[in-house]
């Protein structure tokens, strides 16, 4: 039986893959390697949704090739787990794995050579629920949540959610290294990097408080991952410079 | 926007229940019989006063709470300028201590309200003079607090004008516009105390360089977020008296009426999340400064409501 733990520990595997072939490591098919190597086939097809568009990143932001085993691999945790519900009465927990999957689908879809399955493809609806920031404690948790959505080549109603909503983000990263919740921190600096990257100003400045959550936010993979992106989009070039 | 009516209803409330625990349990504040200028430990109860002296000054200035409370807040004055007997006290500690603000700062909330002592006045006239005085190193936020009083007081109309008002705002945490994730709870008092000073508790609104004002309307949603989670209610409190200061308020219903739910019925807001003490004097000890302010933070806020 597969458990928590070891959900977490094929997450954990597969973000330190992701992270060496971001940072040069070889890595071609990685995403295959990690699957046909794991002892839990189940556990290791869960991390790929996990990380999501995330598995795409050495390719975006590295320019590593994007191997078709790995287009098929990530095909497969597609077609492994139901695509939560998303519709009006969708919890917004299940609104949030539909945007990633969504997000995971829009980068298979371009990359992947049968493109991805059509039940993700589809915007889970229009973001409604994310385009009220007034709570924006709670909108910022769950962009949070979506962190996965803010890199380069991914454009949709979440993103123009946050081109709108830079002070909330500022405010949410605030509220996050104040309250020592550091992978929260972290993801939402990730999203104020993306606005930066996209030119938009900000009412804070990413590069010191990155630099802070580096130091405080642990050591986790998924962490890294999280850093190692947005390392690339507060240096990175504008975005026309992006392969896409 | 202006400040909304519910906040101006739980001001009311906070404002006049205050008042009425401050003015009930004044003789817990009393200063021991035989108190000379030399104070051994003045925070202990020489500076508690100066705060209900404060508190009382705001609500007569103000004049926004009904005439009972305003008998009430006069009747407080007058018990606390008895305290200091009437004003020897503080001419004696001044006078023996030419570098310290203290006297200065307890004196100013008398002179807003017309109590004044004519050799304190010519004393501190001729220490305004003083290079000496000026040169004292001071926090910058303690700087703003001396040159406030001096204010209040009329000492800056003497020759050579007032301060350089946002020199001394520069000076300060607030003034540098830093990382607002960087504050931690000491730095929040001085940051209050800042804008205390610059807008003279809510009388000025454009007393803070514009700059700083969208500075603080930016992140005081979070501070007050996190203290509030904290439950640490005297600096939510000072929280909420800096968004009543603002040139455009920043007052959000649930956070006045989380505090106004706060307070007890005789009026005591608790400093914090710990459980009050029964004993009244530990009650007083512990939590007059959270009482003080909670007056303070209604009476601002519904001069605001009121357009003043």
């Amino acid at each position: 039986m597969t458990t928590r733990a070891d959900f977490a520990a094929a997450t954990d595997e597969l973000a330190n893959r992701v992270l060496g072939a971001l940072r040069g490591a070889g890595g071609t098919a990685l995403v295959a390697r990690h699957i046909d190597s794991a002892p839990d086939t189940l556990a290791a097809l869960a991390a790929v949704r996990v990380l999501g568009a995330d598995t795409f990143s050495p390719h975006l932001l590295a320019g590593t090739p994007f191997h078709a085993d790995d287009a098929a691999a990530v095909a497969r945790s597609l077609d492994a787990f139901p695509t939560p519900a998303a519709g009006p009465s969708a919890r917004p927990e299940e609104r949030t794995v539909a945007w990633r999957d969504w997000a995971t689908a829009q980068l298979l879809a371009r990359f992947g050579e049968n493109g991805a399955p059509p039940a993700a493809a589809e915007p889970p609806g229009a973001a409604d629920d994310l385009a009220d920031t007034t709570d924006w404690q709670g909108w910022s948790v769950r962009m949070a949540q979506l962190a996965t959505l803010a890199t380069p080549g991914l454009d949709g109603p979440v993103h123009e959610t946050a081109r709108r909503a830079a002070l909330p983000l500022a405010r949410g990263v605030t509220r996050s290294v104040l309250r020592r919740d550091f992978p929260t921190a972290v993801r939402l600096v990730r999203w104020l990097a993306w606005l930066g990257h996209e030119g938009v100003d900000l009412p804070l400045d990413p590069a010191p408080v990155h630099e802070h959550v580096r130091l405080l936010g642990g050591a986790s993979p998924r962490t890294a991952l999280d850093l190692a992106v947005t390392d690339h989009l507060l240096t990175a070039r504008p975005p026309e410079a992006v392969r896409t | 926007m202006t400040v909304p009516e519910p906040v101006a209803a739980a001001a009311r409330s906070m404002a006049d229940r205050a008042l009425s625990w401050l003015h009930a349990n004044r003789a817990l504040g009393a200063l021991p019989p035989g108190t000379t200028e030399e104070l051994a430990d003045p925070d202990s109860v020489y500076k508690p006063l100066g705060e209900t002296t404060l508190a009382a000054s705001l609500l007569l200035r103000d004049g926004v709470a009904g005439p009972g409370q305003l008998a009430a807040a006069q009747s407080l004055m007058d018990f606390t300028w008895d305290q200091f007997r009437q004003g020897d006290m503080l001419y004696e500690r001044q006078l023996r201590h030419t570098l310290m603000t203290d006297p200065l700062e307890v004196y100013a909330p008398f002179v807003r309200c017309g109590y004044r002592h004519a050799d304190l006045d010519r004393l501190l006239a001729h220490r305004a003079r003083l290079r000496s005085v000026d040169g004292v190193e001071l926090l910058p936020n303690r700087r703003l607090a001396a040159a406030n009083a001096a204010r209040v007081v009329g000492l800056d109309r003497e020759p050579g004008g007032g301060p350089d008002w946002d020199a001394l705002a520069r000076a300060t945490w607030l003034g540098a516009r830093p990382e607002p994730w960087a504050i931690n709870w000491i730095t929040a008092y001085a940051m209050t105390h800042t804008v205390f000073h610059l807008t003279d508790w809510g009388r000025l609104p454009h007393g803070m360089p514009p700059d700083l004002t969208a500075y603080v309307r930016t992140w005081l949603p979070v501070w007050i977020d996190i203290w509030r989670e904290v439950q640490q209610w005297d600096l939510v409190v000072e929280l909420l008296i800096v968004g009543a200061s603002l040139d455009e308020p920043y007052c959000r219903p649930e956070d006045w009426e989380a505090v106004a739910a706060l307070q007890h019925e005789d009026g005591l807001v608790p400093r914090d999340g710990d459980p009050v003490d029964d004993d009244p004097r530990e009650r007083f000890t512990d939590h007059q400064h959270t009482v003080v302010v909670t007056a303070v933070a209604g009476s601002v806020a519904l001069a605001r409501a009121a357009g003043r």
